[in-house]
């Protein structure tokens, strides 16, 4: 084994941060599996990950009041674990969402959060593919990937699945987006594939890969 | 179609604050005056357990039941997919007699394409919950409703009651949302470029109000770059 001198902090490459928000409406062994799965794929890729298990914080709904844009901007007046989830959220290079895929869209625990950090973006509007969107707030934004589970194919809701994550990656301003369905218990070699491919689709190779 | 129409408005706002109870309340009126009897409940109720078990037993003898609700992140606010779980756990499997369904959805964007996977989500939901899809209503640029009374808005409004009074109609002749409501509800309130010159004027006049106009662009939660 070779020996050096210790490479000084501020030559060393920064680790990459991954978020996982797990948006399970219980524990239970479908979505546990998944997170593993998810949480091994991106250890594999030198990610140091964090999760939050979404349903053991206090999180308030969202009362559309927008203080968090014109009151104490960036930040929501209601003092709860929503700030944790944004301060993590916009720290990461990539965020993961897990959630039971419902009606197509995602858990109310996962929605629970989403809708309490829009005071990440500008309330002023730009127009992005066409469209009017709210601007940056800060200026880099995490990957998104989305996981979904059901527990057995259904074409119509995976469609929408995938439509939602693509918007949310619009309108949060992701560098880069991906989505994958798991079916029932989500631990097999497909489900696995079905991680890796997406972390490689928002372009998170393992470590040492070409 | 005579019988009861169950109404849900989806905003967490109080009382009179939201577009959502606007519409709600527009098409509300509506049906009644085609002869049905209509309820109208208000989302943030149905964190309170007895008036969630209310509520799924009337729905159960609704022959209707419509959802208004905001955009919130691209698809349906936290308190609204609760409620949707909570009513397909209860609907799934019991042979319910099967009523039917109307979704609007209006979203702060001037254009009403935003609400697209929202109402998609919706209708999976009724899906889900053995109701029947009648339609689904997007509209943009709900902020400048705001909670009054369509009535009040004139000019302003005009397509969105025109909208509303068509598919009141099909809805009480047990009839689909016709396609002339879908286009009516989805023209721009304004025009794309007057309505975001006023919303971000609207944006300033507020952080003044709250003396926060210096720090409207502000990052609170900026990770230290040595983080990164």
């Amino acid at each position: 084994m070779i020996s050096g001198p210790a490479i000084p902090s501020f030559l060393r490459a920064p680790v990459p941060r991954a978020l996982v928000l797990n948006g399970g409406l219980v524990a239970g062994p479908e979505l546990d599996a998944a997170q593993v799965l998810l949480l091994r794929a991106l250890g594999e890729r030198g990610y140091a990950v964090s999760t939050l298990v979404l349903r053991e914080l206090t999180i308030a709904p969202c009362r559309g009041c927008f203080e968090c844009w014109v009151r104490t901007p960036g930040r929501c007046g209601t003092r709860d674990g929503a700030a944790d989830v944004a301060r993590a959220f916009i720290g990461s290079d990539l965020v993961a969402f897990l959630t039971p895929v419902t009606f197509g869209g995602y858990s109310s625990e996962l929605k629970k959060a989403l809708d309490r950090i829009i005071g990440l973006l500008s309330p002023f509007f730009t127009r992005v593919q066409g469209e009017v969107h709210h601007r940056k707030r800060y200026a880099r934004y995490p990957a998104l990937v989305a996981i979904g589970l059901l527990p057995e194919p259904c074409a119509g809701e995976e469609e929408i699945f995938h439509a939602l994550a693509r918007r949310n990656a619009i309108n949060m301003h992701a560098p880069a987006c991906a989505s994958r369905v798991l079916y029932g218990a989500a631990a097999d070699a497909t489900a696995a594939a079905a991680v890796a491919a997406a972390l490689e689709e928002v372009a998170v190779q393992p470590v040492g890969a070409a | 179609m005579s019988g009861r129409a169950l109404i849900l408005a989806g905003s967490a706002r109080a009382r009179g604050r939201s577009t959502s109870e606007s519409l709600a309340g527009y098409l509300g009126e509506r049906l009644t005056g085609h002869g049905m009897a209509t309820t109208l409940v208000r989302v943030p109720r149905l964190r309170r357990p007895a008036s969630l078990a209310a509520f799924l037993e009337e729905l159960d003898g609704a022959e209707l039941f419509v959802l208004a609700a905001p955009l919130y992140v691209d698809a349906l606010p936290h308190l609204v997919t609760r409620a949707l779980e909570r009513i397909a756990a209860h609907r799934a499997g019991t042979g319910r007699a099967a009523g039917a369904m109307l979704a609007i959805v209006n979203c702060g964007f001037p254009e009403a394409a935003h609400t697209r996977v929202a109402l998609a989500i919706c209708r999976a939901f009724a899906v889900r919950a053995d109701l029947e899809w009648r339609g689904g209503l997007g509209l943009g640029g709900g902020e400048l409703i705001g909670g009054r009374r369509l009535e009040e808005l004139g000019w302003l409004t005009r397509n969105v009651t025109r909208a509303l009074e068509l598919t009141a109609a099909a809805l009480a002749a047990g009839e689909p949302v016709p396609p002339a409501a879908v286009e009516l509800m989805a023209r721009p309130l304004v025009h794309p470029r007057v309505f975001t010159a006023v919303a971000d004027v609207s944006w300033v006049q507020r952080a003044v109000r709250h003396g926060a106009l210096l720090q409207l662009g502000a990052r609170p939660y900026e990770p230290d770059a040595a983080e990164r």
